[in-house]
């Protein structure tokens, strides 16, 4: 019997997926966006996010656990779904390529300025290709032990309840903001990563909580980022943060302890496995779109040709801000399949739902 | 031997010629009564084999003899590999005409019952498995008085045909586990195996993991603990190791004497078995890590006592901190193979060297020493030996990693570490159970030892049909 993944487990790997590296940028691009008290703004994309989970349940409600590339293999002909399913599995593996060449390309600059990132990229590929076969319900397993090494660095926030100064917070809302539109896009990405539970339908346990622990997860995910930028607003002036790269890292720099200051690289090394989680989030969800094109094929073989692309591609975007370009554009395109996958799934589960109503004959006798 | 003589009744030549050149073999013959015996002196008890075998036949007229063979002690055995079993088994065998009888005699020479050595505790019983597996049976059966404990007998190895107990509470044990234990039990197909340890490399579920998969234990407590808990246990004969399926990772940080402190001691003890983990993998690993990358992690004052420390060692920390680990290895491991007081003189010029002379002679760094000592007896603090010895190897994968990547390749190792944790199994059962699948209750006897009062269920990783195992006050 295939093991089920309980919701408890799925909330986790939702935060897992949707939290990562963007945590350390997070506070400056709101800043530079959104203006003064920008952190309040996470509301409302947090709000966004929920809806399209709430969109998704409906999908959930209506597949009854089928897949999605099953609904979509029942509705259209398969030669007209390939194109769409290629479609996903570029952008699932680029997202997931680029957002570690992010990680590793920051890791780079603060610790191994001399060293090739690539070298750095090809060990956490490495990594993030060993998960990947294991499966989604041991990457799940995983998720969990990462989840609580990573969660506890939380409450290194409570640092700062001294240093922490209502005054920066200022009395003035969203004032000195620019570019809302692109900046909402680069703030929403931060939330991406509940859309892979359209994925996970058929693995999860058939149970109401489902979507709860979807829920939850984001939530979660609105809770951490909150209180970082929270943190970031009230510690730093606003002009200050807006001229800091990664505000966060800054932040982490600044707790002394007696025998050990200056973590900022340790905790950067811990997120690590957030990051991780995305690469192998994402990827294996190409890995799955994959398997549907080539039913036949080997999935290992399939993971280390997904991952083996990517790595490929990876070497393009040189810079960070090449690799920021990439993942905003990559993100926009993924805000589309959040909103756009759920609604024609839904589309299409409807219009199955009226084929398969019977046809009354009222003049029989 | 030719498959129809195998076949064939017993007879006394048959025997005989099996036995052929076994100089052990005792072959005693009463002439009075044409009764030969044919048996394994040192398998065989004498009180035995006098009492209930020969001061009977000797006592007994020719014509008296068949109705003493119709007690129920004497087997009238017709096939000729069952009585060459049952001699080998240490049975007796009597050969009168053309029947043969068994007669079991069994006493083989063993050790008395001891202290266990790797696994001693403070509290509580100090009586420990010995190599007779029937002596284990019997140590287990006196502190589990009921007809639901069940034993089944199978035989390992092709040629030592070394017997095999399993051992199950009937209601409490999972018996989708014990069929599947079974059945990969019969799987096996090797000469011999002559230890537990080695028995559960047959089969476990990861043969090529570090990780040891089923847990082993010498302790008749922990056994008995581990029957009422749901698991299965094994008893192998001749290895006082027993083993108990299935294990998770946890399951190796726990001692018995968390349970007989009171909850509160055993519960710190228990938070500094997991410090220890830690300290175990990661201590030399962040010295090295520290001084080859992250100088900025020292605080200044700290920071001018290590380079004080390290001004005078010639080499990167890296190899400074694999001399010095390579150095406690050699240590442990010719203070685990000397005898006794040997090992003290060991430990004793070892203690010198890696204190004193290494430091003065600039080859390492004090603060290397502590931090290399520090993790060395933490991994001590690991009740299990097999997976102490398993973290100290992966220790030095960590350190590597460190001198190369500093904190990332720490953070890239234990990030594999778990990845491949994550897909162990043992009997098909979560290897870190209960974090994932997480079961929260299962946490108050993992991370600490709750009272008893809150820890009514049995674990989860048992799939026991009987989950509850205390009754709730009213």
């Amino acid at each position: 019997m295939r093991e089920k993944l309980h919701p408890f487990h799925i909330g986790i790997l939702i935060y897992m997926t949707q939290a990562g590296v963007v945590i350390f940028s997070l506070p400056r691009v709101i800043a530079e966006h959104l203006g003064y008290n920008g952190w309040i703004s996470l509301i409302i994309y947090y709000g966004i996010a929920a809806i399209n989970i709430t969109l998704i349940s409906l999908v959930y409600r209506l597949a009854d656990g089928k897949s999605i590339f099953q609904i979509m293999e029942d509705a259209i002909p398969k030669i007209v779904v390939l194109p769409l399913y290629i479609f996903l599995l570029s952008v699932w593996t680029l997202v997931g390529c680029m957002s570690a060449k992010r990680y590793i390309i920051i890791y780079q600059i603060f610790v191994f300025p001399t060293t090739h990132p690539m070298l750095l990229k090809l060990l956490v590929d490495v990594l993030a290709f060993l998960l990947i076969i294991k499966g989604i319900y041991n990457i799940t397993k995983a998720a969990t032990l990462f989840f609580w090494l990573v969660i506890w660095t939380i409450f290194l926030l409570l640092f700062f309840v001294h240093d922490f100064q209502w005054v920066n917070l200022t009395t003035f809302y969203f004032h000195e903001s620019s570019d809302i539109v692109t900046g909402s896009f680069r703030i929403f990405t931060a939330f991406l990563g509940y859309e892979l539970i359209l994925l996970l339908f058929p693995y999860a346990e058939k149970r109401k909580g489902v979507m709860k622990a979807v829920h939850i997860g984001n939530l979660l995910t609105f809770i951490t980022y909150t209180l970082v930028c929270l943190v970031c607003f009230g510690f730093y002036s606003f002009d200050q943060l807006k001229r800091m790269k990664f505000p966060m890292i800054d932040l982490l720099a600044y707790i002394e302890l007696p025998f050990v200051e200056r973590i900022e690289n340790l905790i950067f090394s811990i997120f690590l496995f957030t990051s991780l989680m995305g690469i192998v989030m994402y990827n294996w969800a190409a890995v799955e779109a994959a398997q549907r094109i080539l039913p036949k094929a080997n999935v290992k073989w399939l993971s280390a040709i997904i991952v083996g692309l990517a790595f490929a591609v990876s070497w393009i975007p040189n810079v960070l801000v090449e690799v920021d370009a990439w993942l905003r554009f990559l993100g926009q395109i993924e805000v589309g399949i959040a909103f756009g996958l759920p609604l024609l799934l839904i589309m299409l589960l409807l219009l199955q739902k009226r084929r398969e109503e019977p046809w009354i004959d009222y003049n029989e006798p | 031997m030719t498959v129809s003589n195998s076949t064939n009744n017993p007879s006394l030549q048959h025997t005989l010629d099996s036995f052929n050149d076994c100089i052990d073999l005792i072959h005693r013959t009463l002439p009075d009564i044409h009764v030969h015996l044919v048996y394994f002196d040192h398998l065989v008890g004498s009180d035995a084999l006098y009492r209930d075998i020969i001061n009977p036949l000797t006592q007994a007229k020719e014509y008296e003899l068949q109705s003493l063979f119709k007690k129920s002690q004497y087997q009238l055995t017709t096939d000729s590999i069952a009585v060459i079993q049952g001699i080998l088994n240490g049975q007796v065998a009597i050969f009168h005409k053309e029947n043969v009888y068994l007669l079991d005699a069994y006493k083989p020479e063993a050790r008395s019952i001891d202290q266990s050595e790797t696994e001693s505790v403070i509290t509580g019983p100090h009586d420990a498995f010995v190599e007779l597996a029937t002596s284990n049976i019997s140590l287990i059966r006196r502190r589990v008085k009921s007809s639901r404990l069940k034993v089944l007998k199978l035989a390992v190895g092709e040629v030592t045909k070394t017997d095999l107990y399993i051992l199950y509470i009937d209601g409490i044990a999972n018996m989708d586990y014990v069929r599947d234990l079974i059945k990969r039990i019969e799987l096996i197909e090797v000469d011999a195996i002559l230890d537990g340890h080695m028995l559960i490399q047959y089969i476990d579920d990861s043969p090529n993991s570090i990780f040891p998969l089923f847990s082993v234990s010498e302790r008749t407590d922990t056994a008995v603990s581990k029957l009422a808990g749901g698991k299965i246990i094994g008893i192998l004969d001749g290895s006082p190791s027993v083993f108990s399926a299935p294990s998770s990772f946890f399951e190796f940080l726990a001692s018995p004497d968390d349970y007989y402190q009171r909850w509160l001691l055993g519960t710190a003890t228990r938070l500094l078995r997991f410090a220890a983990l830690v300290i175990t993998l990661t201590f030399t690993a962040l010295y090295v890590s520290v001084t080859t990358f992250h100088y900025e992690m020292i605080p200044e004052d700290l920071l001018l006592t290590l380079t004080e420390s390290r001004s005078r060692v010639p080499f990167p920390p890296l190899y400074e901190a694999l001399l010095m680990e390579v150095t406690i290895e050699l240590l442990r491991e010719a203070g685990a193979r000397l005898p006794s007081k040997i090992g003290q003189t060991i430990g004793i010029v070892g203690g010198i060297v890696i204190g004193q002379a290494a430091v003065q002679a600039g080859l390492t760094s004090n603060v290397l020493i502590i931090a290399v000592a520090s993790s060395a007896i933490a991994s001590f603090v690991i009740p299990s030996y097999v997976m102490s010895a398993s973290i100290r190897l992966i220790r030095f994968g960590l350190i590597i990693l460190a001198g190369t990547l500093g904190d990332l390749g720490i953070a890239m190792g234990i990030a594999y570490i778990i990845i491949h944790l994550s897909g162990l199994t043992s009997l098909n059962t979560s290897y870190i159970t209960p974090i994932a699948p997480s079961y929260f209750k299962d946490w108050r006897d993992v991370f600490i030892r709750a009272p008893f009062w809150a820890m009514r269920d049995r674990p989860s990783q048992s799939n026991t049909p009987n989950k509850v195992k205390m009754k709730q006050k009213k």
